[in-house]
């Protein structure tokens, strides 16, 4: 049956639209959502490997080599990145000749100084096993890529010397474990920096397993965030460069709040124009340590001293005197997300002043440059009299200088390690390092309010203004001019 | 300060100032405060009134002198209505209370003490009991220094009587005031310009009546002067070898919000010591009155016991948060920072005029005269109301809301911008004093708003308040909605011989009610009405003829005449605590709705002794009803329509809605019945007419023309009653119906007017126009064919054509929709529209008040009409035919050609 089509629905719908239209011009239907919770990237699904892991297993390597089989490329992956070679692509350096590369590797920082020649003790950290075999032939072999320590159940894990498992471990239960990273993978080695908990870093530390909103709004409260949700993973390459271990960073390399919070958040302009100076951690950071006390300064002159009352917050006998602080306003720099200098081995030290392990980039003249939180640490650690430059001890190991307590053995067994020769004079130069902060991110609830940097009665605020490079409070002075 | 530091602080100084009186040899420099590296104010001589410095004189300082040396003191202290405090304006007066605009003299009915003029009958406050109640607040100079007539207070002559020269003593006695040994209180340079200066000895030398040291009282606990009992041992150490004061022990300043906060009210400074808060306390008159606290840290930091705190992530006050200072907007008008501002707009092609005073003139001659708003509450210095600069003078308001508020330029015309930044005080305000009893401390019965339980004891949870909205009369001749608290007061005057009114003195108040302490016997038998033998807080209200005459007979003891009770209503202006963003008033329905803020009352009182009237000596307009319940509770309820408000979903008027839904309903009514007749008939004997044809009557533009019309005028209808009932229809968001509205009338208006071209064009427009000629005998037969002929199955009188479709009536009905409601719906909607765009043309056809409701009741007239027009387009052929004629074009019309008539 031939139905003709009501023609008189076509001016009903024309009539629809001629009201339609303009409203919804008004009045968008869908708005954009501002919610930074939408933007964290999804992860695929886990997969129980309970049945699929099947034992038996001796070493580390056979564990890997299980995982190879079926995770081809995964071994190759790790291997290009810095948990596994432990230092940074070569960088060109204005005061060096030829690249150089930064890394735990090869370099020092004002902490436990260095790894070269530590490793039976510092590979505890390391994503690898092998080390007794030597760097050359650790370095080279696939099956020595250490997958348990990221994906394996932190509890079900933990390594012992030369970055092999731990004796006790039950290598099939814990290959059975694994799964996507979670904070306990990374905090195991990330929290712990520097020796223990909370020692380097002040923005991670052990309170972050288990943290509330307070301590850490991403980390805490709904959010629950794990590490690689901001560090985001691809193919083994961990988004996210420490500032100590680089001399540039590529700011696609870097993790930034942007990912996830985009487009203009704050709707007090006030609060918006800051952006152009101030980075959000700045505000939204408060204070370092918030729980556990974090290192200050290490006096490495008076290590070895006998007879000396010792605990972990102010002197051991084998690593000297210490100052930790907790829940304390950061050091506030211009910095455009480099460094303007990173020790390297057999750089001479500073005579007048300290000496810079690492000094953050940016000056209030420079327009990429933002006012950013970091923790100074202070360091008295050994140099070499004559040649002037730092020098790396051995600590570790039956001649190392914490089975000993003596420096110039310790020097000289570095020597043919480090390749830097030690004249037999050494003494102690205050080395200065910085780490930037930006966990432990608090809500706009907590963040700084206007008195904590500007103030109206002349009451110093947290900001040195001047050494920062302005006339004075910029509330008063004016903000930075820039071309 | 927080409270807590303030009290130690006090507490500090007040027990070094004892100590030191107590014992002359004490050193009290150990814990003097450290001096001040701040100022960089130099070093400069101290001199006493003889201009002889004071290390060799060892008297009291001369702040006159003193900074006298290099600013001139004399135009200062001439320039500064904070030392004038009325006494400029001193105009005493027997028929009102008041006889000057500010402290001297104005009266307080909270304070409750009035300023005695000369010939008054009984003695209240002489100008030195004034000084030493209220000298704490009192900066000096002004009433301090000055006679009423002018001549120096110390020169004096004591007369009998003369209220500037005596003084009630203890027992309430008249006595003597001799000026010229309690010498009189200089302009305080130092309250304001130190950075802690020693209130609480500066006090205590004015409680005492030592007038002549408080200047000097303020420097002590410095370091450089100390009282020694007899007279002021000068610290030597602390001056040069020149005899100079060494400037940095002073800490001489620009005034601090401390400085201020000294006489003003509840100020914090930064830092993180929670706010704690003195609740309704008149030692902080601004945050007693009005709740206002300036303080930069968040209230939900804060340590006030405050109900739903944790949400509260807002500071007290923005301003303060934001780092300004008070002197940032009342500044002196002649400080060069900001004389562009004051300058004002004259030439007026003139921007800015770089001729500012030198800065060195202006230390030398700052006026102390502040940049002022035009608070209800503060009368001194009328000529500088508003001088001080506005919010619009600093910030452009109109950007930020465009975004986002629709009808911006009407909201800034009608509201000032408190009534919607300042939405809610969290801080405690007082509500009531009733004078008309009182306690057996001598104090009043008092209530304060916003808190549940006592203010100021910390188990009490502090509520807020929500201020009310009124109308401020601005200087400027505009008139905006801006919020207050409102203080009602309660108290006895009687007339005095020579037949002025005059409150019942304090004094008299007690002896009425008390005897040795206690109450009276017959007090005590009159108001105890539970015969417990004592007045509980609920029995002492004057809510009985009974009370008043016991109360009244032993007024007349003490010889008061013709005394009575009267009540005041007093608006106090709300200008601080301002917030942003998602605190501030944002929801379209919390004004456009039932229980709008515009309409929101506030208790005055819970007991109202008399009906009080609404005090009218302000820039406020009380046109809002007082309303005394039975139980005696007094409310005020604004009424915005008597000061021309018309809120869109709050504003109404009965009797429009109620004519409307008459000729709504009673069409409603009459289509019914017409139709039910119809089916009866019809039932009984269907239509006989055999003749039908199919005519092509609408042709598509017609069509299009009139669905478009009609779904506008529906949507239009219902947008409107949703606009005009929100709170029927909550689930609808107002401003979205709003801009719909304004949407489909656009459409309207532009259909309307297409289509009027049309019919101009295509002269369709003959169809439209009844015909003169015989048009009356037609409307008849067309009514008489609707009143009976309908029903009898007859056929329409007139053929339905093409090219004449309309009967008479249709036409005439027709001719009133298109040439009166139509062009009064556009015309009134489109200047409600343009109200913010062309106010003036908006108020010179009456305003919103008139017409919103013409438009309203329109638009009820539409709505019968769509009730009639839909009904009658059954009367077709067959009930649907005439629809299905405007949809498809054909309709099956009587054939008249065909059909055969008488």
């Amino acid at each position: 049956m031939n139905i003709r089509f009501p023609r008189w629905i076509l001016g009903l719908f024309a009539i629809g639209l001629l009201i339609i239209v303009p409203y919804v011009y008004q009045h968008p239907l869908f708005k954009p959502s501002r919610d930074a919770a939408t933007n964290i990237p999804a992860k695929s699904a886990h997969v129980d490997h309970h049945d699929i892991v099947k034992g038996d297993f001796k070493t580390g390597q056979d564990v890997t080599r299980a995982c190879l089989v079926c995770h081809k490329d995964a071994a190759a992956e790790l291997m290009k990145t810095s948990h596994w070679t432990w230092q940074s692509k070569a960088f060109e350096v204005p005061w060096r000749k030829g690249p150089v590369t930064i890394g735990k590797i090869n370099q020092i920082n004002n902490f436990c100084i260095g790894a070269q020649g530590n490793e039976n003790k510092c590979m505890t950290c390391h994503a690898g096993y092998g080390w007794e075999a030597g760097k050359e032939a650790q370095q080279a072999n696939p099956e020595n890529v250490d997958c348990l320590v990221c994906h394996a159940d932190a509890g079900t894990y933990s390594k012992g010397l030369f970055g092999n498992p731990a004796e006790s471990v039950d290598l099939l239960a814990a290959a059975r474990s694994v799964r996507a990273t979670t904070r306990e993978n990374c905090g195991r080695c990330h929290f712990d920096g520097g020796g223990g908990n909370a020692v380097k870093h002040g923005d991670l530390d052990e309170s972050q397993y288990f943290p509330d909103r307070a301590l850490d709004v991403h980390m805490g409260g709904k959010h629950n965030l794990q590490c690689s949700d901001c560090h985001v993973t691809r193919k083994h390459q961990v988004l996210g460069r420490a500032l100590a271990d680089n001399y540039t960073i590529d700011p696609a390399e870097q993790v930034s709040c942007e990912q996830c919070h985009k487009g203009s958040i704050h709707k007090d302009e006030r609060i918006a124009t800051h952006l152009k100076s101030v980075a959000c951690q700045t505000c939204h950071i408060p204070a370092i340590a918030r729980e556990e006390p974090t290192k200050v300064t290490w006096d490495w002159s008076k290590a070895g001293q006998d007879g000396r009352k010792e605990d972990h917050y102010t002197y051991l006998k084998i690593k000297g005197e210490f100052s930790y602080s907790a829940n304390f306003a950061p050091t506030y720099l211009w910095f455009n997300g480099n460094n303007e200098y990173r020790y390297i081995l057999g750089d001479p030290i500073s005579r007048n002043g300290p000496t810079y392990i690492n000094k953050p980039a940016g000056s209030i003249k420079d327009p990429t440059a933002r006012i950013f939180p970091f923790k100074l640490h202070v360091a008295k650690q050994p140099y070499d009299k004559v040649n002037g430059y730092l020098l790396q001890p051995v600590t570790s190991g039956k001649d190392g200088f914490w089975t000993h307590f003596n420096w110039d053995q310790a020097f000289k067994l570095a020597e043919p390690i480090t390749g830097l020769a030690y004249s037999g004079q050494y003494g102690f130069t205050e080395t200065y390092m910085y780490w930037e902060t930006t966990h432990m991110v608090q809500a706009a609830d907590k963040a700084l309010q206007c008195d904590a940097c500007h103030s109206a009665t002349g009451k110093p605020g947290r900001m040195d203004w001047k050494a920062l490079g302005y006339a004075g409070d910029p509330v008063k002075w004016g903000g930075r001019k820039l071309p | 300060m927080s409270t807590l530091t303030r009290a130690l602080w006090i507490a500090l100084l007040t027990s070094t100032t004892v100590l030191a009186a107590a014992n002359p040899a004490t050193q009290v420099t150990a814990s003097a405060p450290q001096p001040s590296m701040r100022s960089m104010h130099p070093n400069f001589a101290l001199l006493d009134a003889d201009a002889v410095n004071v290390l060799k004189s060892g008297q009291p300082v001369s702040t006159m002198k003193t900074c006298g040396q290099c600013h001139d003191t004399a135009f200062i202290a001439s320039h500064a209505f904070h030392a004038d405090l009325g006494l400029s304006t001193f105009t005493p007066s027997g028929k009102t209370l008041d006889s000057s605009p500010g402290l001297f003299g104005q009266w307080d009915p909270l304070r409750y003490r009035f300023l005695t003029q000369a010939g008054d009958e009984r003695l209240d406050l002489s100008t030195a009991g004034w000084l030493m109640l209220n000298g704490e607040r009192v900066v000096g100079g002004g009433p301090a220094t000055t006679s009423r007539a002018g001549r120096p207070l110390t020169e004096l002559t004591a007369r009998d009587g003369d209220p500037e020269t005596s003084v009630l003593d203890a027992a309430g006695q008249r006595t003597v005031w001799n000026w010229s040994a309690s010498g009189s209180m200089e302009m305080n340079c130092f309250l304001c310009h130190l950075e802690r200066p020693n209130l609480a000895a500066r006090k205590a030398a004015i409680r005492a009546g030592h007038f002549a040291d408080a200047n000097t009282a303020t420097l002590s606990g410095l370091n450089i002067v100390e009282a020694d009992g007899k007279g002021w041992v000068w610290n030597r150490a602390t001056f040069t070898a020149g005899g100079l004061v060494d400037s940095k022990y002073l800490g001489i300043q620009a005034p601090t919000n401390a400085n201020c906060a000294a006489c003003h009210g509840e100020v914090h400074p930064a830092g993180d010591a929670p706010v704690l808060l003195s609740a309704c306390n008149l030692d902080y008159p601004q945050t007693a009155t009005t709740g206002q606290v300036v303080a930069s840290q968040r209230i939900d930091a804060s340590g006030v016991n405050l109900a739903g705190k944790a949400a509260l992530r807002r500071p007290w006050d923005i301003h303060a948060q934001r780092q300004l200072k008070c002197t940032d907007c009342h500044h002196a008008l002649n400080n060069p920072a900001h004389v562009n501002h004051v300058q004002g707009k004259e030439p007026s092609h003139l921007r800015y005029d770089p001729r500012a005073l030198d800065i060195g003139d202006y230390l030398q001659r700052p006026d102390h005269n502040f940049a002022r708003g035009q608070s209800a509450q503060v009368h001194v210095a009328p000529e500088y109301k508003n001088t001080m600069r506005r919010c619009e003078n600093c910030h452009d308001a109109t950007a930020r809301h465009q975004a986002w508020l629709p009808y911006v330029e009407r909201h800034m015309v009608a509201l000032a911008c408190e009534s919607c930044h300042i939405p809610k005080m969290y801080a405690p305000a007082i509500q009531s004093y009733d004078w008309t009893v009182i306690g057996i401390d001598g104090a009043a019965q008092r209530s304060c708003r916003g808190v549940d339980g006592a203010p100021g004891d910390v188990r009490s949870l502090v509520t807020g308040f929500e201020p009310v909205l009124l109308q401020r009369n601005n200087v400027d001749g505009t008139s905006q909605l801006a919020p207050y608290n409102l203080i009602t007061t309660f108290y006895w005057v009687y007339e005095d011989a020579k037949g002025g009114k005059r409150p019942v003195r304090l004094q008299d108040l007690k002896a009425a009610y008390l005897d040795g302490g206690a109450y009276a016997a017959d007090i005590v038998a009159t108001f105890d009405s539970n015969h417990d033998g004592a007045i509980s807080p609920a029995e002492l209200r004057m809510d009985s003829p009974r009370k008043e005459a016991v109360v009244k007979a032993r007024f007349a003891k003490l010889g008061l005449q013709n005394v009575h009770m009267e009540g005041q209503v007093q608006p106090f202006s709300i200008n601080h605590n301002v917030t942003r963003g998602e605190y501030v008033l944002n929801d379209c329905q919390a004004c456009h709705s039932a229980g709008s803020r515009v309409t929101k009352g506030m208790q005055l009182a819970s007991f109202a002794p008399v009906s009080p009237v609404f005090n009218a000596n302000n820039n406020v307009s009380g046109s809002g009803d007082l309303i005394r319940r039975g139980d005696g509770a007094l409310f005020y309820q604004p009424v915005p329509a008597r000061d021309h408000l018309y809120v869109f979903g709050s504003s109404r008027l009965d009797w429009v809605d109620g004519l409307g839904a008459l000729a709504f309903l009673g069409t409603l009514l009459g289509v019914t019945v017409h139709g039910g007749g119809r089916y009866l008939a019809f039932r009984k004997r269907p239509p006989g007419h055999e003749s039908i044809r199919r005519v092509y009557m609408y042709e598509a533009y017609r069509r299009f023309w009139h669905w478009l019309q009609a779904i506008s005028i529906v949507i239009l209808l219902l947008t409107g009653l949703i606009i005009h009932r929100p709170d029927l229809f909550a689930v609808f968001s107002f401003d979205s119906v709003v801009s719909l509205h304004n949407i489909l009338a656009a459409l309207l208006v532009i259909n309307a007017a297409l289509s009027l071209f049309y019919h101009v064009a295509t002269e369709r427009m003959q169809e439209f126009i009844p015909r003169p000629y015989g048009f009356f005998d037609d409307a008849i037969r067309q009514a008489k064919y609707y009143i009976s002929g309908i029903f009898k199955g007859e056929p329409h009188p007139f053929e339905k054509r093409p090219d004449a479709r309309m009967n008479p009536l249709q036409k005439l009905t027709y001719f009133g929709i298109l040439n009166v409601l139509l062009p009064l719906q556009i015309v009134t909607g489109a200047l409600m529209w343009g109200v913010q765009r062309a106010p003036e043309l908006a108020l010179a056809l009456g305003g919103l008040p008139l017409l919103a409701p013409l438009h309203t009741l329109v638009a009820w007239l539409f709505g019968a009409f769509i009730v009639a027009h839909v009904y009658l387009t059954t009367t077709g052929t067959t009930p649907l035919e005439a629809i299905r004629g405007m949809v498809t074009g054909y309709e099956e019309v009587e054939d008249h050609d065909q059909h055969v008539s008488g």
